[in-house]
């Protein structure tokens, strides 16, 4: 009795999982990532499967796999785009379960603790044996090799922050993208960046922040707004102030040992900040915590941002808003921008790590990277790729040059790299918070504590 | 006196062998996706367990003594605290409200379904409708407040704001439901009870707290074992309102670092598997002393019907 | 005589009072229940650009169509190219829902029964268990169900969608004790005693006599189950195999531009949410009805 009722159970369990999987027969093959299956010619054909976040630039990357496979028609490049909120989550579950892709775009802040779990195959034999070398943009090639000196990754693309001011606030406020651009800031009284920027706000009655009877508790338009909250490293936000005085995060990058979150100078910066919400030219951190940054700018809040170069198209596709660029403030140590960049790295699922590095070599070649370059989507590490964006940016009638005015003037700085970006995160960013919140009153005793519990974890 | 012996074994195993027919699929859905899981978890705690590399070493009880230490874990602990209070008390409230005019003043299906309305939608769409909703700066419920003189007021971006509107939030989405499954209940309840009090003089109020409350008492106590286990695992609306689109999820400060988006950030993305399991065990172990005081409260097992 | 007058005028003065009330505050909470889905709606029909400089208006902002043709793939996106594949996605959505519903409420039922109606050794003790299963953390199942769904080859398969909850949720087997525990005694040991087998007690009287909170149930799980996201997501990442969470989630995060499109957003959230709302409208009479009449008792 017990077991034909057991019998029957799994019958009928198994026709409805039959009668389902019968509709997607053919998902099952096609979800076979990085597994051999024999094409209909003979001989074996690899499957290569490519994860990354930019829905923009997957189009360029589709052309990139066309033109490899073409070249090699025994790889077959499968491309998966997930949106940044959720790559990072799948990635881990694909590793904890041995489904990773062969081959992902990878990032700074993040590749360092794969290394430290194993699951990147270091590319020095491949490259030493293809003799693939740094063609790139100066230091973007060693941001990606470890302290033993493997490398994971070849750079592809690069990217740094400038000023983005929306032009009608500007006329309407009587400053030039000239002024601005050759405007000079400093931690204590904010130089004439922020004379610009008070100039800039406009309070309800319509009376501006350089003006008597501004009042900053209802402000109408403030002259600038911050990205999103600010996090342990600000690459888009506070991060070029602050470099701009020559504060710098780590004590050798990359791979430091001890951070310098204790540095008076990122203090005083964090100050200026305070000082700028308390006064009503920067908009309060609760103004962009929930829809960003950029629909501040885009409602009019904000007059000014500093931003990622990355997001060049997100300003220029605003209807209604003309946007000029310029590079940042010269601090008291001249400008400083965050340089970026990102990289494909092969995971150790890969199967076949011989083929997923084929793809790699080609998407780090001048090749792929000035069909990439041709969409203007990002800055290719590859200068002559670059030239090709920039081309097209101009085409567009689009002045990059405040972002890549930081390249040739040599004014940047390189993204802090650590084996443990996310614990610093996690310690930092509260602090961050309650600084500008006006919660935390004395940022100097707030980072001298939260730079201990950094260096202890660093140091760990 | 074979059938004297026979007759208490029998009795002792009772419908032994038809329960477990009954049971078998349901036993078989719980061990593989439940059971099995819970105890590998169990076992994950003890250890310091990679995700990523899916591996780990044995260290004994040791991310349980850090768990005690972590001021973030009793912060996350506080702050649930706050949104299960919240949450759990107007949810409640509103729930038997909108279930007992229901059920007297009208049999309109589309009322009730109307109330329906906000669960039918994903956790993850409520949080972004409520975002765009109720922005300092865009948002039409601040214009309003504004309309009527209230300064605007950033509902995701103050450390004092934060969790009750979260807590409204979810209110606002699960009312309806649980007000469904309360009226479900009021409708064992024979009407000739009512009927025999209202002969008695007994009024609208005495009705409710002598015959309502008490008849309704199984259902209510699946009601709120239900909610309040829900309500403490508390994350994706979390997570997606006040991560936004320039936020930090957790954020501002800790105010909203709830205790399972802290388990989520240890396991995803600080990489600490190990650690997440043992503060995942240990809401585990809360969660069973509440529901047990619950169960124990609300006398769960009876009706005071059969 | 005037007195008894005064307390019957006072008794009719006084409900009336209370209902013009209770009516005012279910008015109310219809509104709030309600408006955000206007909200949602209007803004699904706005243009985006114009949202945010153009004050908030009632009604949609220089009305268009085009963000809801975005979305079925009638008005290409300019980068990206995400859209849902309509017909796919309900078709997935459609058979996740009703497998699982199907599956979840028998085995979920006939458990219940065992729980609240079988006497057996450790019973209560197999309950508890069975209700700890509803504070297992998510994360703990999370992966080990992935890995298992990996090992029988169902990722990017319906069937691995639908697998961990066919077979029960400790929810379902929990709600439906408790109804079973409400069920008059008397009817199902007259069966018994009938000489009825447990099981034709079950599926003869028990089933049908508790089918307002077995239909109750139904449509709970049937919406739980279209709702689901973090599940389908990690295994269901294939285009072919997407339900509308995991539809509209991958619409939203490829949405070109680094500003929300927030009325893009509504339209995929209104038209991911129409489905169960068009399925919820043609049954909720019967919900309600099954519910009023053959309710447990």
């Amino acid at each position: 009795m017990k077991k034909t009722r057991l019998i029957a159970f799994l019958a009928v369990f198994s026709l409805v999982v039959a009668a389902c999987g019968g509709d997607d027969g053919s998902t099952a093959t096609t979800a076979a990532g990085g597994s051999a299956t024999t094409a209909a010619g003979g001989g074996d054909v690899v499957t290569i499967d490519y994860w990354l976040w930019d829905s923009n630039q997957q189009p360029f990357y589709e052309q990139c796999a066309a033109d490899f496979e073409a070249a090699n028609p025994n790889i077959d490049v499968v491309i998966s785009q997930f949106g940044w909120g959720d790559y990072w989550d799948g990635l881990t579950t694909a590793f904890a379960s041995d489904t990773a892709p062969d081959v992902f775009t990878d990032h700074l802040a993040r590749y360092p603790e794969l290394v430290a779990s194993g699951v990147l195959v270091p590319l020095n034999e491949f490259s030493d044996r293809d003799g693939v070398t740094d063609i790139y943009f100066p230091g973007l090639a060693d941001l990606w090799t470890d302290p033993e000196g493997n490398r994971y990754g070849w750079p592809k693309d690069w990217d740094t922050i400038a000023v983005a001011a929306n032009a009608a606030k500007l006329d309407e406020a009587g400053v030039t993208a000239d002024d601005l651009a050759g405007a000079t800031w400093n931690p204590q009284d904010g130089g004439s960046f922020e004379d610009i920027l008070k100039r800039l706000s406009v309070d309800a009655n319509g009376v501006r922040g350089d003006e008597d009877g501004f009042d900053p508790s209802n402000v109408e338009t403030y002259g600038f707004g911050l990205e999103g909250n600010f996090g342990a490293f600000g690459q888009t936000t506070f991060s070029a102030f602050a470099a701009s005085t020559g504060f710098e995060f780590l004590d050798k990058n990359p791979w430091g040992t001890m951070a310098n979150y204790d540095d008076d100078r990122l203090a005083d910066t964090l100050s200026w900040f305070r000082r700028g919400i308390e006064e009503g030219f920067i908009a309060p951190l609760e103004d962009t915590q929930s829809l960003g940054g950029m629909t501040l700018y885009q409602n009019g809040t904000v007059a000014t941002m500093t931003n990622g170069s990355w997001t060049i198209g997100g300003y220029t596709g605003l209807e209604g808003i003309d946007t000029v660029f310029a590079p940042l403030p010269e601090g008291p140590e001249g400008r400083a921008s965050m340089f970026n960049g990102l990289a494909d790295s092969i995971t150790t699922s890969a199967e076949n790590p011989e083929a997923a590095w084929e793809w790699v070599k080609h998407m780090a070649s001048p090749e792929c990277q000035e069909i990439v370059g041709g969409g203007a989507v990002v800055f290719p590490a590859v200068p002559s790729a670059t030239e090709i964006a920039q081309e097209t940016h101009a085409a567009n009638g689009v002045d990059v040059s405040a972002f890549t005015v930081h390249v040739d003037e040599g004014t940047t700085f390189l993204f802090p790299i650590t084996s443990v970006a996310s614990e610093i995160e996690a310690v930092i960013g509260p602090v961050m918070d309650a600084i500008l919140i006006g919660q935390e009153t004395d940022p100097y005793a707030a980072l001298d504590a939260a730079n201990e519990q950094v260096n202890a974890v660093l140091g760990g | 006196m074979a059938a004297a012996v026979a007759e208490p074994t029998r009795r002792k195993l009772g419908d032994l062998k038809v329960a477990l027919i009954f049971l078998f699929p349901a036993l078989v859905g719980f061990v593989v996706f439940y059971l099995v899981p819970a105890i590998r978890g169990v076992y994950i705690s003890l250890t310091d367990w990679n995700l990523l590399a899916n591996e780990g070493e044995f260290i004994g009880i040791e991310n349980y003594q850090a768990v005690f230490e972590d001021p973030l874990f009793w912060n996350a602990l506080k702050v649930t605290g706050v949104y299960v209070a919240i949450n759990i008390g107007s949810q409640t409230i509103l729930a038997m409200a909108i279930a007992v005019m229901m059920d007297r003043l009208t049999r309109s299906v589309t009322v009730r379904g109307i109330m329906l309305l906000p669960w039918l939608v994903p956790n993850v769409v409520v949080a972004l409708l409520w975002l765009w909703l109720l922005d300092k700066n865009v948002g039409v419920v601040n214009t309003w407040l504004e309309f009527v003189g209230i300064e605007p007021i950033a509902f995701f971006g103050r450390p004092n704001w934060v969790m009750p509107t979260i807590a409204g939030i979810n209110t606002w989405r699960h009312m309806g439901y649980t007000a469904l499954l309360i009226f479900a209940g009021l409708k064992t309840i024979p009407g000739s009870l009512y009927e025999a009090a209202a002969v008695d003089g007994a009024t609208e109020t005495e009705m409710f707290r002598r015959i309502t409350l008490p008849l309704l008492r199984p259902v209510l106590a699946l009601v709120l074992v239900i909610t309040v286990i829900g309500s403490f695992q508390v994350f994706d609306t979390v997570a997606v309102a006040t991560g936004g689109f320039g936020g930090r999820p957790g954020g501002p400060i800790n105010a909203s670092r709830v205790i399972y988006l802290y388990i989520f950030e240890n396991a995803f993305s600080r990489n600490k598997f190990g650690y997440a399991a043992a503060l995942a065990v240990t809401l585990f172990a809360l969660l069973l002393v509440v529901t047990i005081f619950q169960m124990r409260m609300l006398r769960a097992g009876e009706s005071d019907l059969s | 005589m005037s007195v008894g007058h005064g307390t019957m005028a006072a008794t009719k003065q006084r409900p009336r009072m209370g209902r013009v009330a209770a009516w005012g505050f279910m008015t109310l909470i219809i509104l709030v229940s309600l408006f955000p889905f206007y909200w949602a709606i209007r803004t699904a029909f706005s243009t985006n650009s114009a949202l945010f400089t153009s004050g908030q208006s009632l009604l949609p902002i220089q009305p268009t169509t085009i963000n809801v043709e975005k979305v079925l793939g009638l008005e290409p996106i300019t980068a990206g190219g995400a859209t849902f594949d309509f017909t796919t996605v309900l078709t997935n959505s459609v058979v996740v829902a009703t497998v699982i519903t199907i599956g979840q409420v028998i085995f979920s039922a006939m458990a219940a029964y065992a729980f609240a109606r079988l006497e057996w050794p450790g019973r209560d003790a197999v309950f508890l268990v069975f209700l700890a299963g509803l504070m297992i953390p998510p994360i703990f199942t999370l992966i080990p169900n992935f890995v298992l769904i990996r090992n029988l080859g169902w990722l990017n398969t319906l069937p691995g969608i639908i697998a961990p909850f066919f077979l029960m949720t400790p929810f379902a087997v929990f709600f439906l004790r408790q109804f079973f525990l409400g069920i008059n005694r008397s009817l199902e040991e007259a069966a018994l005693i009938d000489g009825a087998g447990h099981f034709r007690t079950f599926f003869r009287i028990i089933l049908p006599i508790s089918s307002g909170p077995m239909f109750t149930l139904a449509i709970l799980t049937y919406i739980t189950a279209w709702n689901e996201f973090l599940w389908p997501l990690v295994v269901g990442r294939e285009r072919e195999v997407h339900v509308f969470t995991v539809a509209l989630s991958f619409f939203t995060s490829q949405q070109p531009g680094i500003a929300p499109d927030w009325a893009g957003l509504m339209s995929g959230t209104m038209i991911a949410a129409l489905p169960i709302l068009v399925l919820f409208a043609l049954t909720a009479r019967k919900v309600v009805d099954s519910i009023q009449f053959s309710g447990i008792k």
